[in-house]
């Protein structure tokens, strides 16, 4: 490790390294949604154990349910993230770098909006954690979905500040949407993840929003 | 190849900073020193945040609270973000917010970047073999304690309650080991360099993994003083809701571990999918970085499932849920399952490594190519594969439904036919070869013959009738060391006597090596064989007096496990005398090998590659005299770059980086 910290790299290895790169936020992105999709996974099996089990007949005694209107505003916060994030790629994609930008920020608005209804549903609850299988696998539940509404809310958040700060740096290259910077191109991999990650998160919310408000 | 070139900052990961790029001076003040004034600063505020909730008065400071689960949690939770915090961790997750770019990491020499966060691949290898060896000693400790104590069958030193805390300290922290034991040294070290690739995909990742790892040390030894834990490394539920405060240091350690176990993992799996060097095709790919892979992917999807069930354990024991507790309309079962969803792939996690050093140094001291390469290559995907469908096996005896067992039986002795791939790739490999006996090579042909035990006897423990009669003694207990010990940690000597030069550019002392192997092997096989019989005798584990009949073997086995203690007291002594106080430097390829990692020069540059290699053929290709070399660095890359493996020609897809 004793040479020069600056690598001289010809213009074909920058643009290789780059690919690689985009490669990496790609593979990742759907490698971060397996990762959170197993969790979830535990959470869904326990669901199904405990009331396939039903010890003492207390799975969900006398039908206990989670305030709706308050579950269905979550993951409705969840869907309008995921349009939200994108409709403003599919803009990005044409040019429209503002429009973007106002679309992450309002999924990133979206995504505390859901996290902040989720923790305060949390204190709204007609039961007690430990009261039957039901009521402490969603008092278990509750903090997972926040932290992933507060994961997508943070990439969109991080993702337009950024955007704010290469404005500049990009504009004499066609802008956010047709650069070919380096980072331009790495920029806009994050955004297509986030709004593939938004699908996720929105899946999630929906299927958990089934299970415990609905059926 | 392009003439004109620019000074890179390799995507602002390496090299000068990029544009908007937070300070690089300001992270690197930070070192281990910060980390744990941030950990102790971190442990006090949730002790105290803790008692207030509890409490319910925010300016009571509250103490002597060892049954107060919230402080204990919230003390544990604080003391790993603030030791995160103080060495640097969070500095870039909280620029990202404000938009900054990557911070790029200046380039240090000497001692003090091993005490840092840092961004280079080869320096967190190096901090990960410290990291594992400082577990796997104080495991190693814990064990001699607990042969201490059955050295005599009614005669005690430290009682039924210390005795099953040191069994269950023994156990986690030797899984936690285990479970990174080869990831992290050597594949972070290794994989790029294999790959062709200049760092990993994503080196925050892979540095945040390493500290995450070494707090879990600390975390888990924090039972301890708080009364230890008493369910073994299983934690197996009701005893985990029952168990004193040294629990909440399980669950938070696993907890802890688990997050680092899947950084890694990540890391290591988009590394080698997507940075693969021009012509890396799969079939190219070192068969020790297949072993990374399979690895990798069973730590990021196996992992999660062990997250969330420490979640629930911790949420029993704070929010007083009781999803694990069958009044209240939860089940014990629930955590077995979840345990074992994510504890069988683990057996895996451990395996598949030590099988990849094997097959990887094999053709090196055979000077053969490696027998069945695609076969063996496969086996481990299978492997893999297999691991998550026999996870009930572990609940023979725990109520499930006995329909269920034919089963799981069943696809648990599938599984051993991908192993007996992975296997036979070896013995194919030693068939009739002129195997040069150095001292890496020793280590190998121990594993073989030491997992042949451990996985013979597995197949037995796979049969419902056996599992019946020999569940939960001792023949349980020599069997996982048989593959665990005598597999796994065995390659990962073998690999660190083969790539120590490579590491740090210095020999290690042969002579002190031999009798590191010798009275390792010796020893290892003195102190666990006996344990089948004893098992087979009926002695159960976990209990600390046994019948006097048994006394024989069991103080065999007590003593050989001194004097197996003492060989890494020789590797200790072999590792500081040669590496720090007298270092012997290693010629540029010592074992004469065709690996790609051994084609640079040592030191090894910063950046790994002066130029991108474009890669010609596998590292295998012994004994063939019109073979092409592994690589080509310049000249050809630039004569073939328009033509057909050239950067030019490389396109990444969604399966990453292939040739067109």
């Amino acid at each position: 490790m004793a040479d020069a910290p600056g690598l001289m790299e010809p213009a074909e290895e920058i643009a290789y390294e780059t690919r690689c790169a985009e490669g990496a936020i790609w593979t990742g992105t759907r490698l971060l949604i397996g990762v959170i999709a197993m969790a979830f996974a535990g959470v869904g099996f326990a669901y199904f154990y405990l009331r396939s089990v039903n010890s003492e007949g207390l799975w969900r005694p006398h039908g206990q349910t989670a305030p709706l209107l308050l579950g269905t505003e979550i993951a409705g916060a969840a869907l309008v993230g995921a349009i939200l994030q994108s409709y403003g790629l599919f803009r990005l994609r044409r040019g429209l770098d503002l429009d973007w930008s106002v679309a992450t920020w309002a999924t990133a608005g979206a995504g505390v909006l859901g996290c902040g209804l989720q923790i305060w549903e949390l204190t709204r609850l007609g039961f007690q954690p430990g009261q039957s299988g039901y009521a402490s696998l969603f008092v278990a539940w509750g903090p997972l979905s926040a932290a992933l509404l507060l994961v997508g809310a943070y990439w969109s958040e991080t993702l337009a500040a950024r955007a704010l700060r290469m404005k500049s740096a990009v504009a004499g290259d066609g802008g956010l949407s047709a650069s070919q910077l380096p980072r331009a191109r790495l920029f806009r991999a994050s955004a297509e993840g986030a709004a593939y990650f938004w699908w996720f998160i929105t899946t999630v919310s929906v299927l958990f929003w089934l299970l415990f408000y609905i059926v | 190849m392009a003439i004109s070139a620019t000074a890179s900052a390799g995507l602002g990961q390496t090299g000068g900073p990029a544009p908007g790029a937070a300070s690089p001076a300001r992270g690197s003040r930070l070192n281990v020193g910060t980390a744990f004034a941030g950990a102790v600063l971190g442990y006090l505020f949730g002790h105290w945040l803790g008692n207030a909730i509890v409490s319910g008065d925010l300016y009571e400071v509250a103490f002597n609270t060892s049954t107060n689960n919230v402080a204990i949690f919230l003390a544990l939770l604080f003391g790993v973000v603030g030791w995160l915090a103080g060495i640097g961790a969070l500095n870039y997750p909280i620029a990202k917010i404000m938009g900054k770019e990557a911070p790029a990491e200046i380039p240090e020499e000497g001692w003090a970047r091993f005490l840092k966060f840092t961004l280079d691949h080869k320096v967190v290898g190096i901090q990960y073999v410290v990291g594992v060896l400082m577990f796997f000693f104080t495991g190693g400790l814990i064990a001699m304690a607990i042969r201490t104590e059955l050295l005599n069958p009614t005669s005690h030193i430290f009682g039924p309650n210390i005795y099953i805390q040191l069994v269950s300290e023994h156990g986690s922290i030797m899984m936690m080991m285990a479970t990174s034991i080869v990831v992290g040294p050597l594949g972070n070290f290794l994989v790029p360099l294999m790959i062709g690739s200049r760092r990993m995909a994503f080196p925050r990742v892979e540095a945040l993994s390493f500290w995450v790892f070494i707090s879990g040390l600390m975390v888990i030894l924090t039972a301890f003083p708080l009364g230890g834990f008493q369910t073994g490394w299983t934690g197996y539920a009701p005893l985990q809701e029952q168990s004193s405060g040294g629990m909440d240091s399980y669950l938070m350690g696993f907890g802890v571990i688990g997050t680092g176990m899947i950084l890694a993992g990540f890391n290591m799996a988009v590394s080698i999918i997507t940075y693969r060097a021009p012509g890396m095709r799969w079939s190219r790919l070192p068969i020790f970085a297949w072993s990374m892979l399979g690895t990798a992917g069973l730590l990021t999807l196996a992992t999660p499932v062990l997250f969330a069930g420490v979640y629930m354990g911790a949420l029993d024991r704070t929010a007083q849920t009781a999803l694990f507790v069958n009044a209240h309309g939860g089940s014990s079962f629930l955590w077995e399952n979840l345990f074992w969803f994510f504890g069988h792939p683990e057996v895996y996690i451990m395996a598949l490594p030590g099988f990849g050093i094997a097959a990887e140094l094999l053709p090196v001291f055979t000077r053969k190519p490696l027998f069945a390469y695609r076969v063996g290559a496969a086996g481990m995907i299978g492997v893999g594969l297999l691991s998550f469908f026999v996870w009930q096996h572990h609940l023979f005896q725990s109520g499930i439904n006995p329909d269920m067992r034919p089963m799981f039986m069943l696809t648990t002795e599938l599984i051993s036919i991908p192993t007996g791939f992975i296997y036979l790739v070896g013995m194919g490999t030693l068939w009739r070869a002129k195997i040069r006996l150095e001292l890496p090579m020793l280590f190998v042909l121990a594993l073989y013959f030491n997992f042949l035990f451990g996985g013979i006897t597995g197949v037995y423990l796979s049969d419902v009738p056996i599992n019946v009669q020999v569940h939960g003694s001792f023949f349980v207990m020599a069997h996982f060391h048989y593959t665990i010990m005598g597999g796994l940690v065995f390659a990962f000597f073998g690999g660190l006597y083969y790539w120590l030069p490579r590491m740090t550019g210095s020999m290690m002392n042969e002579t002190l090596g031999r009798i590191h192997f010798w009275m390792m092997f010796i020893f290892f096989n003195l102190t666990f064989f006996p344990l089948f019989i004893v098992g087979l005798l009926g002695m159960p584990r976990r209990v600390f007096e046994y019948a006097p009949r048994l006394q024989t073997l069991n103080d065999i086995s007590s003593i050989s496990s001194y004097l197996l203690g003492f060989s890494f007291v020789v590797f200790t002594i072999n590792l500081v005398w040669t590496q720090f106080i007298s270092p012997k430097p290693a010629p540029p390829n010592p074992w004469n090998s065709k690996g790609l990692e051994w084609t640079m020069p040592t030191p090894l540059p910063f950046h790994n590659f002066s130029r991108i290699p474009v890669i010609l053929s596998d590292p295998y290709r012994y004994g063939e005299p019109d073979a092409l070399p592994v690589a080509d660095f310049g000249e050809i890359a630039a004569a073939t770059s328009s033509t057909h493996e050239g950067l030019a020609g490389a396109q990444p897809t969604s399966s990453g980086t292939e040739e067109v």
